[in-house]
């Protein structure tokens, strides 16, 4: 079989693998492994790239930020910092319409500014918020999908590892792709509540309110979330300003959440003990993936499908919006069943050299930043579709009284806010673009 | 019978190596074989790995040809290192020639695992600098980027503080602050915008840099060893000193462009006196006593490759 | 837990998160070093060099807990509509298939340590030699192997696994 067709047949063999529930690292480790080792014609070739192959991935410098963040996340949980912030926003909102679940929104917002990963928001925010949100009267569907929705501001707010992998992957500096998802990340997060706003009007059973607090309870409350402002300030700002390189922020929002945690008692044996086992689990299935996609990588690399596919894209006179569409709407119908790192470890090396090589009026630095901000939104949304949402799934795990089906069914409206936002960001580039180009 | 060579290397395909140096070479190769050798270009470790292991993929076969830094692999070429030593290689085309002819009297030991197409230096290294440097002792406690191993001894001898970082992380850390200076040749300057971050740009009197990096092109000798005869010939005749020369002149043409970029606009270039020169010249030859001891305890004659290697720049520097 | 194969892999976990914490101390001591650098201090050498070898460390350090709960990311859209056999047959193949590749990829991880160790090549600042990086993470690596060939013999109902992993559900 000749190198092109054999990658061309890669793909549904890999799907298949992966549709019966072999772990998708593993998946793109075989096929990719099995495809160098077609192409090659001979073993040794391929026996000799996978000396450095698994050591070489699990140190490359930029990666580190992975596991470093998703400790941060897990002393951030342990530091109390969920539940301070979820009490602060319903001080504040709770006794408004839908404002319990505006809080929880908000509370998913600022525990996303110190956590990179979604499933560990939607997890630890579904933690503190289910209960709250059902004394309040809110129902299964709106509970559920608020919150899954929710989970995913832990990755459309920076830090973001998955934006730290597609930066990686397509070359691009950290620092300003956290720069561009700032805003984007934002307008998410209003959007969800305007969703639940309108939820609420028009099924006004889904929901209750609770009595306003006192202010001087709401102070209070608001005085208990400093330390997250605190450190989302120095790790985004410090990245942002490069005062350290994103790896080393992340080790500074790691130590910070960290020292927060055990002054605030939250470091005490079994707990510190999960702490470290989630950020192992956690790490261990990153880095799996990105291991798996090395080797798939190299693979279609030495096929030069990617390159064959950038040209035949480049000479059949599709508009470059067309093509953007085309990729972006191929990741919302993917994302209902894929997970979002495998699909953007997966695809970025074919779609990025398209992008890169179509003209929309911008520098191909800003499009690629804003490539890489739209691709983030729509295979987030990938976590919350139906059937495979894994935030979905991470939220009825912890509600059991839920049924899967209410669950698909109050995530819906939030799907289509981040349709709508996609729709903006797409015609309005300046929206992404601007904090960047304000720091040149 | 048609042969595909896959060429793997690090840069991205704008850079001067591979639009200027490598794609020619390739080209050349392909006509000079009737087309029947064919050079697939892949940049940017396409076909995966990190730059340090290009040199193992041509030994090993993964790939049939790289390019690459040896100074990405310390420990590997301690002959060859001679040529990093500080304020002696200028000009990269008589750099490049005499470094090829070392290697070959010299050093062949260190890439006896390949089949070695050529090896070259860049153009003379200077400082880029926020801060204008115009003498030895402005470098004290400032932070600067270098580029390897010697490079790194080198600055903490004039007092700087090494900062080892990738060229492309060079232009965020000089505009935020992490660094305050960097040690690049001219032709690097405008991939990483050097020259709009900062405005001073510290040479020296003479033809000599204040370092230079090594490079080698090295296939695997298997992918070669297949080759019929006549296309050996073709390969054979764009290797050694015709190579060495070619990437040397792209390293030439690349400085002249980075240069031009800096004067026109406005920029402070700054040429250190013979006086000044001298200063910098006598404090770096502590790097050279730190080198000899460090290659002695290898059993390698450190002052008589030294010696040698002057010897053949002046010769081609003529 | 008493089980020496799980104990083992979950101290090794553990120990990953614990040099993960190491690291980012030492990051940040390197950056206040860096910050400080007018007051003569500077930053700690080499630490680009030690937090990668330091990750890969981790990271072989929390592969085998990972795949001992089940922590991998898959797909299981299709799971409930396979038959009993079926599954079966699957689980065995992913086990395998790990098993196998993982020989595979350490087996040549010691051939690259052992080729770094002739070679003589040293990391860029500290200048140690890069085979040290590739033995310690060996450790971790190779009873990898050992996990991955005792789950594999769990799967086969050759052993029986400790309560609470006897089950291959998903966790995610
Ligand atoms: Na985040
Ligand atoms: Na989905």
């Amino acid at each position: 079989m000749d190198p092109l067709t054999l990658a061309a047949w890669s793909f549904p063999a890999l799907l298949l693998l992966i549709f019966l529930r072999i772990p998708i690292g593993l998946a793109m480790l075989a096929v990719g492994l099995f495809g160098s080792w077609q192409v090659y014609g001979s073993a040794a070739p391929l026996l000799n790239q996978m000396k450095n192959l698994a050591y070489g991935q699990f140190s490359t410098h930029s990666l580190s930020i992975v596991p470093l963040f998703l400790l941060m996340g897990q002393f951030a949980t342990l530091g109390g910092m969920s539940q301070a912030l979820f009490k602060a926003a319903e001080a504040f909102i709770g006794h408004r319409r839908g404002g319990v679940g505006m809080a929880a929104i908000g509370a998913c917002a600022g525990f996303g500014s110190i956590c990179g990963s979604s499933l560990a928001t939607a997890a630890t925010m579904g933690q503190v918020a289910l209960p709250e949100l059902k004394r309040a009267g809110y129902s299964g569907a709106l509970s559920s999908g608020l919150l899954a929705a929710g989970g995913t501001l832990g990755i459309l707010i920076p830090p973001s590892i998955v934006l730290v992998i597609y930066a990686i992957l397509a070359e691009q500096n950290i620092a300003k792709m956290f720069a561009a998802a700032f805003v984007p990340g934002i307008l998410a997060a209003l959007g969800y509540m305007l969703v639940i706003n309108l939820y609420v009007r028009f099924s006004p059973q889904s929901a209750g309110q609770i009595e306003p607090m006192p202010w001087a309870e709401r102070w209070r409350a608001l005085a208990a979330v400093w330390p997250v402002l605190l450190i989302f300030g120095v790790v985004i700002g410090g990245i942002y300003t490069g005062i350290f390189t994103p790896t080393e922020g992340a080790a500074v929002g790691a130590v910070a959440t960290g020292v927060l945690a055990w002054q605030r008692g939250g470091l005490k044996g079994s707990k510190l003990r999960e702490a470290f086992e989630s950020t192992a689990s956690g790490t261990a299935m990153v880095f799996l993936i990105v291991l798996g996609a090395a080797a798939y990588n190299s693979f279609l690399a030495l096929s030069q499908l990617p390159q064959e596919l950038a040209m035949w894209v480049g000479d059949q006179g599709f508009s470059p919006y067309q093509v953007l569409w085309a990729i972006l709407i191929f990741y919302l119908i993917a994302g209902c069943v894929m997970d979002s790192l495998s699909m953007i470890l997966l695809t970025i090396p074919i779609f990025f050299p398209m992008i890169s090589g179509l003209d929309f009026g911008l520098t191909p630095e800003e499009t690629a930043i804003w490539f890489g901000v739209l691709v983030l939104i729509v295979v987030e949304v990938g976590l919350i579709t139906p059937p495979v949402g894994m935030n979905l799934f991470v939220i009825q795990s912890m509600a059991p009284d839920i049924k899967i089906r209410d669950a698909y069914r109050g995530v819906l409206p939030f799907v289509a806010s981040d349709l709508l936002r996609v729709a903006v960001l797409v015609a309005v580039p300046a929206i992404t673009l601007f904090v960047v180009r304000l720091n040149p | 019978q048609n042969v595909t060579l896959r060429f793997h290397q690090m840069l991205p395909p704008q850079a001067t190596i591979p639009s200027k140096a490598i794609k020619p070479w390739a080209e050349k190769v392909e006509k000079e074989s009737g087309g029947r050798i064919k050079v697939q270009q892949f940049n940017a470790m396409a076909l995966g790995g990190k730059p340090p292991e290009l040199f193992d993929q041509a030994k090993d076969g993964v790939v049939d040809i790289i390019w690459t830094v040896l100074g990405y692999t310390p420990g590997r070429f301690p002959k060859a290192e001679v040529f990093e030593l500080p304020f002696l290689v200028g000009d990269p085309v008589a750099g490049s020639k005499a470094f090829q002819e070392y290697v070959e009297k010299n050093a062949m030991d260190e890439f006896k695992d390949v089949k070695l197409i050529a090896v070259h230096v860049h153009g003379p290294g200077l400082i880029h600098s926020k801060d204008p440097v115009t003498k030895l002792e402005d470098l004290k406690g400032m932070k600067v980027r270098g580029g390897s191993r010697v490079i790194n001894i080198m600055l903490e001898q004039l007092g700087a503080t090494p900062i080892g970082m990738p060229v492309p992380a060079v232009g965020e850390a000089l505009s935020k602050g992490v660094i305050s200076a960097t040690t690049i040749p001219w032709e690097v300057v405008p991939a990483v915008k050097v020259q709009q971050i900062v405005k001073n740009h510290t040479g020296f009197t003479g033809s000599k840099g204040l370092y230079t990096q090594t490079f080698a092109v090295a296939m695997n000798k298997a992918s070669y060893d297949k080759l019929p005869a006549d296309l050996k010939k073709v390969i054979d005749a764009n290797s050694g000193q015709i190579a060495a020369a070619m990437f040397g002149q792209a390293m030439a043409d690349g400085d002249k462009a980075g240069l031009g970029l800096a004067q026109k606009g406005g920029n402070n270039v700054i040429t250190l006196d013979a006086a000044e020169t001298q200063r910098w010249q006598r404090t770096a030859a502590g790097v050279r006593a730190v080198w000899y001891k460090e290659v002695g305890d290898k059993g390698i004659d450190g002052p008589k490759l030294a010696a040698e290697a002057e010897a053949l720049i002046a010769k081609y520097s003529k | 837990m008493t089980h020496p194969v799980y104990a083992i892999s979950r101290a090794m976990a553990w120990f990953g998160a614990f040099v993960l914490v190491l690291l980012a101390a030492m990051s940040v001591i390197s950056i206040a070093g860096r910050a400080l650098s007018g007051l003569g201090l500077g930053p700690v050498p080499g630490d680009f060099e030690l937090v990668e070898a330091g990750t890969a460390l981790a990271v072989f350090s929390f592969l085998p807990w990972a795949h001992l709960k089940r922590g991998h990311a898959v797909v299981d859209l299709m799971w409930r509509v396979y038959p009993a056999p079926m599954r079966r047959m699957l689980d065995i193949l992913a086990d395998a298939l790990m098993f196998a590749l993982w020989v595979l990829l350490v087996w040549r991880m010691g051939v690259a340590m052992l080729d770094y160790r002739d070679n003589g090549e040293v990391t860029f600042i500290l200048q140690f030699p890069v085979w040290w990086g590739y033995a310690a993470s060996m450790v971790p690596a190779t009873l990898g192997c050992v996990v991955y060939g005792w789950r594999l013999l769990e799967t086969l109902g050759l052993i029986t696994p400790p309560s609470g992993f006897e089950s291959a559900e998903v966790v995610h």
